[in-house]
């Protein structure tokens, strides 16, 4: 996905970022956008304060284990990662620093429009300062507060997953502008800033949703019947359903993960080789774990 | 309170129906006429396929100085305007049954001979019964299917909360009165406290709580929208009945 650079609170050139792949168009975005760029995860971590990563979570034991040895008290380590716990990052950390700064954030795709929701937890070692400095970035993309971790997974299946929710229901509803006789774009459209405008009008308004909602429903109106029919279709049960197993699918991902359950073999082969490349200096736990990797090829 | 017992008549066919309005201290008669020559307020409380009769019997007596208030179900007030001398001023009634305990709700509508002050009157009377209401004729229908017959719906659910509280091991008259209690506090705090159910709903669910793992439950079983069919099932009924 595009990162953006930290819309005003942070210019470009402050930032690095690092892929060992070449070729993703990410990358010749980036760096249109004046972002510096290298293929080496260890310049990446000697040059800044604030390191994202931005990784699956298979792979972010792997990338703990390259960038460790260059951590040090000052650095902030930042992970987007589903379901990778902060214990479990602190964890893998201490083996190099003893007082890893680590904050675990959940955010979702629309910061890339700058309005995202994004909420973090703070490790063990992670200051309010450094909570706070994380907050400032964050929310220059949209919303950001903080949270205690253990609500991070009721988090995902909210606003992480919330927007396929959203687009599905644009589709669904474009569809039904197209069948009372819109062109589709203008469906798609029309749709689309109904849904904005009617979460701009609840995020600026004191009132209950509730409440919004009866003051579009006037007696015996269009709105009311409609309404009707998503409740006999049980519409909020749906969504709440959605949300519960968003929740309790991350949580299950994450104890699966927890028990290394997941195995090596779902990491694609090429991104483990150059990670593999790019670190000489690899710890011995983890080059015991590569060099399982490859033997088994 | 509002009025002495003894300024009200009231009037029916045969001496069963009569007694409790004589316990209270009311005069009774077996003769409509009697009371149109009693009274100036005067309630029509008889079944809706009996009132035609009724009307024709009293038309004689009825004057300008008369408010006529029909109670009848799906009577309208073009039919009661209709079988009434011209000009009388005549109001129709639809109240629900909690009002024998003043918790009812009522509302009326009023013809084109009755004006403010015959409004205004009703509405000061009847206030001491419950809530009271002037509407459009329109609106009648719906509140049959919201309160008339919605006190139904409500024992409903006062049984099923029971039900599922002896399920859970309680005793059935214990169950059965928290439950009633429930919903009339529910009540009283919507009434009184104006704030919108959604929001009340909300403040009763703590997060990962009871509330919300029983509200899912009513949720997957589409109960809002089966309530909405309730209503708008008997509000047909009202007026297809009333077409009769």
């Amino acid at each position: 996905s595009r990162a953006v650079p930290f819309a005003g609170v942070l210019a470009a050139h402050k930032i690095t970022a690092s892929s060992p792949d070449t070729d993703l168009p990410t990358v010749s975005g980036l760096r249109k956008m004046g972002v510096n760029f290298t293929v080496s995860n260890k310049d990446t971590v000697k040059s800044s304060d604030v390191l994202f990563l931005a990784v699956k979570p298979p792979i972010i034991p792997f990338i703990l284990d390259e960038v460790g040895p260059d951590i040090e008290a000052r650095h902030i380590v930042v992970s987007c990662a589903a379901g990778v716990t902060i214990s479990s990052i602190e964890k893998k950390l201490s083996t190099f620093c003893p007082t890893p700064k680590v904050i675990r954030c959940m955010t979702n795709t629309p910061v890339i429009v700058r309005e995202g929701a994004t909420v973090y937890a703070t490790g063990t070692h992670a200051d309010v300062e450094d909570g706070k400095l994380l907050e400032q970035l964050m929310a220059s993309v949209g919303f950001c507060t903080e949270v205690e971790e253990d609500l991070i997974d009721a988090v995902t299946g909210l606003s992480g997953s919330g927007p396929a929710y959203a687009f599905t229901a644009l589709d669904a509803l474009a569809d039904g502008g197209v069948k009372m006789g819109l062109p589709r774009r203008l469906a798609v459209r029309l749709g689309a800033q109904a849904l904005l405008g009617a979460a701009k009008m609840l995020l600026e308004s004191e009132q209950h949703p509730g409440q919004l909602k009866d003051n579009v429903c006037s007696p015996g109106g269009a709105t009311i019947h409609a309404l009707h029919f998503l409740e006999s279709g049980g519409f909020r049960s749906l969504l709440i359903n959605a949300v519960e197993a968003s929740c309790i699918r991350t949580r299950e991902l994450q104890h699966l993960a927890d028990q290394e359950k997941i195995s090596p073999a779902a990491i694609k082969k090429t991104l483990l080789d150059k990670v593999k490349l790019e670190s000489p200096s690899l710890s011995v736990a983890s080059a015991s774990k590569v060099s399982l990797f490859t033997s088994k090829s | 309170g509002k009025v002495p017992a003894s300024s009200i008549i009231a009037s029916a066919p045969s001496d069963k129906n009569l007694d409790a309005w004589r316990e209270l201290g009311c005069r009774t008669t077996h003769c409509n006429l009697e009371v149109l020559q009693e009274s100036t307020l005067v309630f029509l409380a008889t079944k809706p396929h009996i009132l035609p009769g009724v009307l024709q019997e009293i038309h004689p007596a009825v004057g300008p100085h008369h408010i006529v208030v029909s109670l009848a179900a799906g009577v309208t007030l073009q039919t009661l305007q209709w079988l009434l001398p011209a000009g009388t001023k005549v109001l129709r009634l639809m109240p629900n049954l909690p009002c024998v305990v003043q918790a009812g709700a009522m509302v009326f509508t009023r013809g084109s001979g009755a004006g403010d002050e015959e409004a205004a009157l009703l509405k000061s009377l009847l206030c001491s019964c419950g809530l009271c209401e002037e509407v459009p004729e329109s609106y009648i229908n719906i509140h049959t299917g919201l309160s008339g017959s919605g006190v139904a719906y409500v024992y409903l659910f006062a049984e099923a909360l029971a039900e599922g509280a002896v399920k859970m091991g309680m005793p059935g008259g214990l169950a059965s009165r928290i439950a009633a209690q429930t919903l009339l506090g529910a009540a009283k705090m919507m009434l009184e406290s104006g704030e919108h159910p959604a929001k009340l709903r909300g403040d009763v669910c703590t997060p990962g709580g009871t509330t919300i793992y029983a509200l899912h439950q009513l949720e997957k079983g589409a109960l809002r929208a089966t309530v909405m069919n309730a209503v708008e099932a008997a509000t047909n009924r009202a007026c297809d009945m009333a077409e009769d």
